[in-house]
Formats: structure tokens, sequence, C-alpha cells
């Protein structure tokens, strides 16, 4: 999709989903615009391009992050993950089961940020009242479910370990 | 049942928690190109010029497009169905503008980057105009007109029965109040989207979020193409609510994609679509009701004006259902309401989630509640002295057909609440208020309303569907999969359901007006029971039965009574082959078909069916700040039949939160036809913390016109919660919202104007 | 999502970073980008260069010096929000940092750049305006320090000039009855404010306010200290009437203006409930830790 502009273009490698890649990235291409042009990880979205919706919610190094709102290049040496980063060998992780059982998903596009914000907030408070979990997420969007399901999906996690580490590379 | 009426997993969602799910920006095509469109940047202006020179002289630039170079620039619209209001809008502008982002030329370029500058490359040659953005004034006799051949009454709509004047000298009490509703966004996470293509075999192909696949007519009429040129394929929406109902980036893509004959994919930037995009119709409501004393009503008034932008889209049918519904859920024997959509320079306004039905909730029931309190009887019984009943007339002279299950959904609401909450701080007040709406399900009967659906068995056993059905999120596409497999016995994860392409699947009518359950479920159950029927014989002829004591469930077909004597579906479709019995079938659902209304009454026959609910809320005002919050809400809908109560608890949910929205939070802003709200951090829809939780109570009457005697639940909810929640405010602090939102500074006003003793009577938030 | 192209630098010493920012004047310096990058997306702001400062090691640093605290230019809002000596020794710095914006915003956005922004309804300027913290400001010859309150200039505009970098924040240490109070007024959750308050009271042990701050934010284009309304508290013990009649102050001397969130009458009679919120808050604050508890 976008024209050969080779200058300006660095080298760019990190960890996605932990899995290494390299790209050759823009100064002024975002991550988003990377992740989902250069890498096919359409599963990063675009909603607002002001931080505002989450939809474009990535972890970098763990922590929740506007993925419009930072250049790729910052992403070098680092690791992303996405919500296809949660499921591990022995299938969906916890929240996306919770998620899917309870139809805390309507239409689905804020469903990846969501989970992942949610996945960051459980592994730093294990066992949240609903009000805490109201306030992780009222930074990420939905028009769709009136959020009760989503709290009640995790709530339903709520006390789970977080995810062990990987046993991919 | 099995399967319908449980709350079953939906096959989309599985995708959807992987991130798995291709939406309409997320489809590539090698040599796609990027579309962008440039945009009036001033809201009435006549176009001296366009120069495109420099544009198309940058780099990566593959076509820049103008007016003169659309085949057919106009979309012709007759919104009404009935010839009443025909228009023709452009698909861009050519000598004038009439809204603030209107587009008036394309461009596609190899890189969004590229394409951008391209856009602020073409130099446009404006001379702003002075506009009509306020409805009264251009209903004024001497007003500017929006457009130079016809004045700014885009449609004018009548309903009439009985007689007003013997009404009111009936009266005991009446009360009169003018009613305001705002100018509100869908505010859809996913921003509109498409990528357009000529296939290898010349067929313009959109793929793009859309809530009606149908429009490659429009498209292709637009390319001066045969309709069987163009293929529109909607694939999941990340929402619609109506948004998405109008054609959005699809001529445009579709245009760009034509001229380059390289595929050009099309995202608006979400500033964009706030700034353009059309939006709910702002009502102005005049209303005034009489009612006895011992609590009748006898007579509503009313006038309902509609700012229907500079073209009318559905702005006509909008105020259709406004008009239909404006007296509410209630007998009232003398009726006079004036409905007219009216065009402005503002931004265009067009369908959303309600519909209009959803606006005049808010004025019905506020009249309720200022009535009952004039009469001095408690409002829940003064509504149930005037409730409909299933054989009563709605002012249109159409007998409800179906149950009305209105007392039983108010308790059920009311009820929920429990007990009252105690409030947060000194300086607040609690106060709780309830609201019933009817809303309709269906189009308009003289439209003449048909769905498709293709059912066919694969060798094996397994099913496929195929219906052009649009998936918006609210699960449109699983729940045939779940009518199908109830009905066939086939297990619900051996149902493979391909929706929304209009070259491969039946057309169903967009998703929209409440209508698919009621028409595309009714499809496939047709489809389903018609497959059934001619495959019964074989099946009861390998199983020495009768055919009526057959049962299929589990992707067997068993006998009655015999759980020895089953088969499996595989083998009875084999033997359909050899047999030569078919194991597919295409049926075509027709709703209810009936001639236009008379257009000086209003009389006639117009919805097919109405959904009827009961929002209960509690909220707490503070009243140093005017601010309020919801502490509880319940919202009861009889649904008929639930045919996945997860997915309808969900609808109840969603769609009281948008309400909430509305009622509190969102207001597009205009100030002379700019738009001020084009940021999606000043564009305020709940959050998590904004919204308790709503709890969705659905009673099931066992009547309604959808498959399984469901009804319709997708815009209902959304009418409730303004009128609730304004009369809880009331409850809590003893001023009246009159106007949405019911922001703080409003309630202060009003607090502020009481408290230095303002006037006798009540003081209400404007 | 998309940006136009521009020259990007990533220095790795504050002097690198001097040094680009007077070889681009147009440039501008990149920290947590939240505020700056939806800007360059909208086309609101077109750097033709970024200096992006994250890999400036030591820019990040919490400290307490005995003297007060010293927290870093680079300091991200979500570890002002965790920060153990933070929440300690400022806790409405904490306070303040959690209700900005969203999780993700947090994460990435810096004390430096909130600053250096400069919103007229930020928390952050308003919250250094009432701590009467001082800024520490580094050219390329030079370094000075700023107080807070003269630091905020205009509408988005500060004293920071093109070619200087803001290096870090200095609060100084309150003394042992000191309480602080936020009181802010949004229509959702982690919005801009349309008023809020800040108010730092300390008490000596006849209860008597040794010291008394407050800072208005939303009321005109920067945070405001209301001087009038804080000496009426000094020397005396903190009445309800008295922060009553001292909010009443602070209404006579604000004279925000009208536009599309809220009217200058509504932004006056907000100045005033939460300035007085946010002085009751700070007074019960400190009379708790003056008798050891809270």
């Amino acid at each position: 999709m976008h024209a050969p502009e080779t200058e300006g273009r660095r080298p760019l490698a990190f960890s996605l989903n932990g899995h290494p890649v390299e790209v050759w990235a823009s100064p002024h291409e975002t991550l988003l615009a990377v992740l989902r042009d250069t890498l096919g990880a359409t599963e990063v979205k675009y909603g607002c391009g002001e931080g505002v919706c989450g939809t474009c919610t990535i972890l970098l190094d763990d922590a929740p992050v506007n993925a419009c709102l930072l250049l790729a290049l910052q992403a070098h040496g680092r690791s992303v993950t996405t919500v296809r980063g949660l499921r591990s060998a022995e299938g969906l992780h916890p929240l996306q089961r919770a998620f899917l059982e309870r139809e805390a998903a309507q239409c689905g596009f804020c469903t990846p940020g969501m989970l992942l914000v949610a996945y960051a907030f459980l592994r730093e408070h294990p066992a949240p009242t609903r009000a805490q979990i109201r306030t992780a997420l009222a930074g990420n969007l939905c028009r769709c479910t009136g959020y009760t399901r989503i709290v009640d999906a995790v709530e339903s996690c709520a006390a789970v370990p977080a995810r062990s580490e990987r046993d991919d590379p | 049942m099995r399967i319908v009426g449980k709350a079953l997993p939906r096959f989309d969602v599985a995708d959807k928690v992987e991130g798995a799910t291709l939406y309409a920006a997320d489809w590539s095509l090698p040599g796609m190109l990027a579309g962008r469109i440039l945009r009036s940047i001033y809201p009435v202006a006549r176009i001296r010029r366009i120069d495109a020179t420099r544009a198309r002289g940058l780099p990566g630039v593959a076509a820049v497009l103008t007016a003169e170079d659309v085949p057919c620039n106009a979309t012709h619209e007759d919104a009404t169905g009935t010839n009443r209001a025909p228009f023709a809008t452009p698909v861009l502008a050519a000598d004038r503008v009439c809204y603030q982002g209107q587009p008036l030329a394309l461009v596609a370029a190899a890189s969004d980057v590229q394409a951008r500058a391209a856009v602020e490359a073409i130099d446009v040659d404006y001379e702003p105009l002075p506009g009509v953005f306020d409805i009264e004034a251009a209903l004024a006799p001497d007003a500017l007109r929006v457009h130079p051949d016809r004045d700014n009454v885009l449609i004018h709509w009548r309903l009439r029965q009985g007689d007003l004047d013997e009404g009111f000298r009936r009266a005991d009490a009446v009360v009169e109040r003018t009613y305001r509703t705002q100018r509100v966004d869908h505010a859809y996470l996913e921003p509109e989207a498409g990528v357009a293509w000529v296939d290898d075999n010349g067929i313009v192909t959109v793929r793009a979020a859309t809530q009606v696949i149908e429009h490659f007519r429009e498209i292709a009429e637009i390319l001066g193409l045969p309709h069987n040129r163009v293929r529109v394929i909607a694939p999941f929406l990340g929402g619609g609510f109506g948004g998405k109902e109008d054609m959005t980036v699809e001529p445009y893509v579709a245009l760009l994609a034509w001229k380059t004959r390289q595929p050009v994919r099309m995202v608006w930037s979400r500033q964009e679509s706030l700034l353009a995009r059309p939006k709910r119709h702002p009502l102005l409501m005049r209303c005034r009701t009489g009612a006895t004393r011992n609590g009748e009503l006898v007579a509503q008034e009313m006038t309902l004006l509609g700012d229907a932008g500079p073209f009318p889209l559905l702005s006509p049918r909008v105020l259709f259902a406004a008009l239909v519904v404006g007296v509410g859920p209630y007998r009232v024997p003398h009726v006079s309401i004036d409905a007219k959509a009216v065009f402005t320079n503002n931004v265009p306004t067009s369908a959303m989630r309600g519909f209009g039905a959803m606006q005049v909730t808010f004025a019905y029931e506020s009249q309720m509640d200022l009535l009952a309190e004039r009469l001095g009887i408690p409002p829940l019984e003064f509504r149930a002295r005037n409730f409909l009943r299933k054989g009563d007339r709605l002012p249109t002279g159409e007998a409800l057909e179906t149950h009305v299950a209105l007392p039983e959904v108010c308790r059920a609401a009311v009820e929920a609440l429990g007990e009252r909450s105690r409030p947060s701080r000194t300086s607040a007040r609690v106060g709780r208020g309830f609201a019933c709406n009817i809303q309709p399900y269906g189009r308009t009967v003289w439209f003449r309303d048909q769905a498709g659906a293709w059912i066919g068995f694969e060798a094996d056993g397994s099913l496929v569907i195929r219906a052009g059905v649009t998936d918006l999120g609210g699960g449109q596409a699983a729940v045939l999969a779940q009518i199908a497999s109830e009905e066939l016995g086939v297990s619900l994860d051996r149902v493979a359901v391909h929706i929304g392409d209009s070259a491969r699947t039946p057309l169903t009518g967009g998703t929209f007006a409440t209508r698919q359950l009621y028409m595309s479920g009714n499809a496939v159950w047709q489809a389903a029971r018609e497959l059934r029927a001619a495959v019964a014989p074989v099946a009861a002829g390998l199983l020495e039965a009768a055919e009526t004591d057959l049962q299929f469930a589990d992707d067997q077909v068993r006998v009655a009574g015999s759980p020895d004597r089953r088969i499996a579906l595989a083998r009875v479709i084999a033997e359909c082959g050899r047999r030569g019995v078919s194991t597919a079938q295409l049926s075509v659902f027709r709703g209810e078909q009936a001639p236009p209304v008379d257009l000086e009454t209003g009389q006639g026959k117009t919805f097919p069916d109405y959904t009827f609910g009961c929002h209960a809320v509690e909220v707490e005002v503070d009243t140093e700040t005017g601010t309020v919050t919801l502490l509880k809400h319940a919202a009861c809908h009889d649904v008929g039949r639930a045919i996945n109560p997860q997915s309808v608890a969900g609808q109840i949910q969603g769609g009281a939160v948008m309400g909430i929205g509305q009622a509190l939070l969102e207001e597009i802003t205009l100030e002379e036809g700019n738009n001020l709200t084009t940021l999606f951090a000043n564009y305020l829809i709940p959050t998590a913390l904004d919204v308790p939780d709503v709890q969705p109570i659905a009673v099931e009457s066992g009547e309604g016109k959808g498959p399984f005697h469901a009804r319709g639940i997708g815009e209902p909810p959304t009418g409730p919660p303004p009128p609730a929640i304004a009369s809880a405010v009331y409850d809590a602090v003893g001023v009246r919202p009159l106007d949405l939102p019911i922001a703080p500074e409003g309630v202060f006003t009003a607090l502020e104007a009481r408290g230095r003793g303002a006037g006798g009577t009540t003081p209400e938030v404007t | 999502m998309y940006l136009y192209p521009f020259t990007y630098c990533t220095p790795t010493t504050v002097e690198e970073a001097l040094a680009l920012l007077q070889v681009h004047p147009d440039g501008k310096v990149l920290a947590g980008g939240q505020s700056l990058i939806p800007m360059m997306g909208l086309g609101l702001a077109r750097p033709d260069a970024l200096i992006d400062i994250n890999g400036v090691p030591g820019l990040a640093r919490v400290a307490d010096d005995g003297d007060g605290l010293r927290i870093g230019a680079l300091t991200r809002h979500r570890t002002l929000e965790t920060d153990p000596i933070i929440r300690r020794r400022c806790p409405i710095l904490a306070e303040a940092a959690a209700v900005i914006g969203n999780i993700r915003v947090r994460h990435r956005g810096t004390l430096g750049g909130s600053l250096a922004h400069a919103d007229p309804a930020a928390e952050l300027p308003l919250v250094m305006t009432a701590l009467g913290a001082t800024l520490e400001v580094r050219a390329p010859e030079a370094s000075r320090e700023v107080a807070a309150e003269k630091f905020f200039l205009g509408y988005l505009q500060t004293d920071l000039a093109p070619t200087e970098l803001l290096t870090g924040v200095r609060i100084p240490a309150a003394e042992a009855g000191t309480g602080y109070g936020l009181a802010e007024l949004v229509r959702r959750a982690g919005d801009f404010a349309i008023v809020a308050a800040c108010a730092v009271v300390s008490l000596d042990g006849a209860r008597r306010c040794t010291r008394a701050s407050l800072a208005l934010g939303g009321v005109g284009p920067n945070p405001v200290r209301f001087p009038s309304a804080e000496s009426q508290l000094v020397g005396r013990t903190l009445t309800d009437q008295r922060i009553e009649a001292a909010a009443e102050a602070v209404a006579t001397e604000v004279h925000p203006e009208s536009d599309m969130h809220a009217s200058a009458a509504y932004r006056r009679a907000m100045a005033r409930v939460m300035a007085r919120r946010a002085m009751a808050t700070a007074a019960a604050r400190a009379a708790t830790h003056l008798t050891g508890g809270g």
C-alpha cells in the first residue's frame, strides 16, 4: 500500500507476540500503521487517532498504550503484544473464553483492546472489585454492550493466575 | 426447543475475541491505492472553480475526480416510497455546497500520505454565502431557501383522528410544553471504511462497512452501469446503528476503483466522520395534551419539527415514524400531529437507532408525568388507565394485532430497582423515574418488504445458509444459524452462514428498522420448514415411520418415543440424492403489505408491529454542580420470544446505554453551520464509569411477528432512558429538563432560578 | 493514523537534544506524544523535526532529597500515580495523575510533556502551581529555574523557549500538618476538567493555618493562584464559614470565558464550589495528619 519512500526508512526490529520481526519503517509511520499495513496485524484497529477510544491498544513491554500515538521506530528493541498474543498453546486465554461465553462482544471492534487492558489490569490486580474493574476499563470505549457483560467477564477471571511464561521462543 | 431460546455462544464472537474478524478496513489487495475526499470547509458557498492541476501532478497520485468525472452525479431519492418528495442529491458537489464537509473531489494515490497531500493541493475558489441554520428561521415566511427550486419544508406529514377541539373541551387538565432533543452521532467504534476493485470479470466490487448491500443499485446508476455489474459485500461491521444505512464510502471508492482500474481503500478519519456523517435528527416538539380528572387521555396535539440538513436521505421516514407513535403507547381519541422535516444548511441527518420514535418518547412520557402530577394521580396508575391493549387502534386507525405487555413490563422495571439508595454527599439528592415506549419493528408496509434465504445440506449432513443480511454486531448472522439448527436438527457447529454479498447471497434487505429478525429470520425459518418438509418423506421412508412422528435433532432424524429408531442426517441426504429429492431450498418471506397511508389524515396501516417496554432509573443529583449520576437502571421489554436470550439482553443493555448517552452526555454542536464537535475527545459517549449495570429484563409474551413469535429489540431500548432520567431528576430536585442532553449546567441554572424563587411554576431546565 | 514526514532525531544526552533544538528551530520535542501526535495527525501541528528524548537517560528519576521532591520531566503519569515516594511525600500528585486521560495515555504521557503543553484544564499544571513547584529548564549555555506560577503564559503557551528543554520539577518539602485537596468538575472521568481546584493547607498544633495555597484551572488560559483567598485563611482556624468566604472571594475574582463546554457564569459558580471542596478536603486531611491519623 505504501509508495516506496526509501529515504528516511530505517530498520525496525521488535518482538511481536513473542516472535521477532524485522521491517523497514519511516519515522513518520505510527506503530499502528506498521502493525496493520506492513505486518498484517489487523487485529489492532484504527478508531480515532486521538488516543481516546482504545481500539488500537497494544502492550508495549506489558504496559497498555495507544499504538496510534507511538512512532513505529519507538518500538525498536521492545516487545509488542496484540490480542493474538493472549492465546497460548492450550487455547484461548481465560479472558477470551469468558468474553465468548458471556457475549461480552457484540460488534467486536473494541474487543481486542478491551481484552489487552483487562489482561494487563488483572496481572496487577488479581482480585478486583467490580468498581475497580470499571475504573480500569474506563479508557476503552464500547458502543454496543453497555459494559456490564465485559465487567462480568473480567470479574469471572479474577484470581486466575497471570498467564504463565510463553512456551514459544 | 433445544437451540432456540438458549444463550449459545455466537460463531462470530469466537472470531472477535481472537481478533480474527476482517472488518472493512482490514482488507488488502495487491496494488491497492488510498482514497480520500476533499470536503467543503464552508457550510454554504458557491464553487467558482476547482483546480486539480497541482494535485494531479503530485507523486503517487493516480486520480483526482470532480463532479464532471461522475457519469451520473446524482442519487435519486424517494424516501417515502410514495414519490412525495423526490430529490436528486449530488455525489460530488458541482457549483455549490450546502453543508460543511460536503464532498467536492476524490483522490486516489499510492499511499495515504500522498493522498492527503493531493487533497490539500486541490485549489478551490469558494464564495461563501449566507445559509439557514435554525429550523424556526427556515420555516419563517421570508426564509432564505436552502434549495433554489423549492421551499424549506422537505415533507409535511399529518395525522388526524377525532375532533381535537372536542377533546380539549372534555379535558379537565391541559399541559403544554416544548421539548428539544439534540443532534447526536452514532459514534460506532469502527469508522466508515471500504475497499473497491474491479474483479476479473469486470464487476465493480465494493467490500464496505454497510448495513445495506442493496446499494449496489445506486452505485451502478452513479457509474452508469447495469445493476448486475456491481457487487457489494458487507463484512461484519464494527457497529452501525443506522449510520451505515445510507451509503458512506461506497460511491466514492467505487468511482475511484472504476476510474483507476486499481483496488482503492478509503477509511474515514474519526474527525471526518464526526464532521460530515449524517446525524440523528434534532427534534423540536411542541405538545399540548389533555386528560379528564379521572385520568383519561382525551386530546393530544403535537408539532414535530426535524432538522433535515440540506439533503433528504431518510428524513421523511424518520419524521413519519415519529408521527405514527407520537402519542405514545396510549389510547387517545382525539389526535392531531404535524410532523415536518425541514431543510437547513446544518450537517445532514438521517437514520439512527430509534429513528424518530426514539426522540418523541421524551416528549410523550414527559407530558404523561406532568399530567399525572397536575391531576394528582400516581404516574404509573395514570399510564395504566390509558395503556393500549391488543385490538385497540392507534391514531392511524390500525388495530394492534399482538399482545401489549405494558402493565407487566412496567411493574417488572420499577420493582427491579429495589431499595432506594442513599445520597453520597450532603449536597446530593436521590430520585427515581420511569418511562414507557412503543417502537415499531419492520419496515412501513407499503414498501413491499421481502427477504430471501437459501438453505442447503451438504452431503455429510452439514448445513449452509446463504442470506444477504448484514451483521452489525447484534448477532444477525448467528441467529439465523440458531433458527435453522432448531428446525433441521443440524448441530450449531455444523451450520455455516454466508452473509452480505449482493452477488452470492439472496437479498434480505438491509439491517435497519429493527426488521432483520422479522424478515430474514422468518425467511430462514420458512426455508428451513420447507426443506424439512421436502426431506421428511425420505426420512420417514427409511425409518418406516409416519412423518408426524419424526424428530430432527443432533444431526439425526429420530422417531419420537423409539430411541433406537434413528438415522444420521447424512444418510437421509444421500438417499435424497438417489431419489432426486432436492436438499436445498430458496425461500422468500414477504412482509405485510398495504397501500400507503392517506396523506392528509395519516390513516392506514403503517408498521407491521411494535415492541413495548419500560425503563426505571434511579439518579443522584448534586445540587451544587447540577451533575446527574445514574445509580440504577432496569430495562424491560416484551420481546415475544428470545431466540438467543443472551443476545437479547445484550441489545437491551447496549441500547439503554446509547439512550443514556443521549440523555446525559452527547451533543454535536453547530454554530452557523460550523461543526464544533469534531474531536472524539469532545463527543462524550458513556464509558464504563458513566453507567451502572443496566438490568435487562426480557418478557416473553409469545406474541410477535418474527420467527417463533419474536419481536424486534434492536431499537426499542434507546427511547425510554431520556424521559426516565428526566423524571428521576424531577423527583430528586424538583426541576424538569425539557431539553436534551440533561447537562449539569442546565440543571444547576434551573436550581438557581428556583432558589431565587422564580415564579410559582416548576422551573424547567432548558 | 498517518503523519507527514519529518526529520527524526534520537539524542542520547540532554546536550545532544539541546543542540538538535538549535539546528531545528521548527522542531518539537517528542516525549510521551499523547498530545503532540494527535495534533500532528489532525494537521494542527506540522513540525519539520521531532527530537525524541525517550532515549535520554536520567530524566525520569523520582527522588526525595530531604529538601523536597525532585521529579524528572520524562517521568510517566503512571509512575506519578504509583510511585511509593510520591504517594507518601506528595499524594496530591498521585491523585491528580490518576485522573489524567486513560491508562494508555498515562503509560506514555510525561510530567514534562504535560507542563510544556500547558492545556488550561490539565491537572499537572494546576497541581504544580498550587504546590509552588519550581521547573528546571536547560538551555544550551545555561540552566534556569522558573516558578510554576510564572511558567504558564497563555493558552498553550509557556515560558519555555524553542531551544530549551524542561528537565525536571522540584516540589518543596511540606510541613508535618499538611493536607491536599483536588476538586474537579468533569463530564466523564478522565476528561479535561471544566473547572478544577487544588488546595494545599498546613496547620500548626493549635490547628491554625500556617500555609494556604489555592490554584484553579479552567477559569482562564492558565492555572491561577488566589492570594486573596489564601490570605483569608492564613493565621486562622479553618471553619466552614471561613472556607466558604474564601471560596466566594475566588468567585468574584475569576473572569472565565464562555465556550462550547460551559458558560462564563457556570464556570464562575463552579470555581466557588470546587475551591471550597478542595480547601475543605485539604483542611480535613491536614487535621488528620496532626492527630497522627490517615
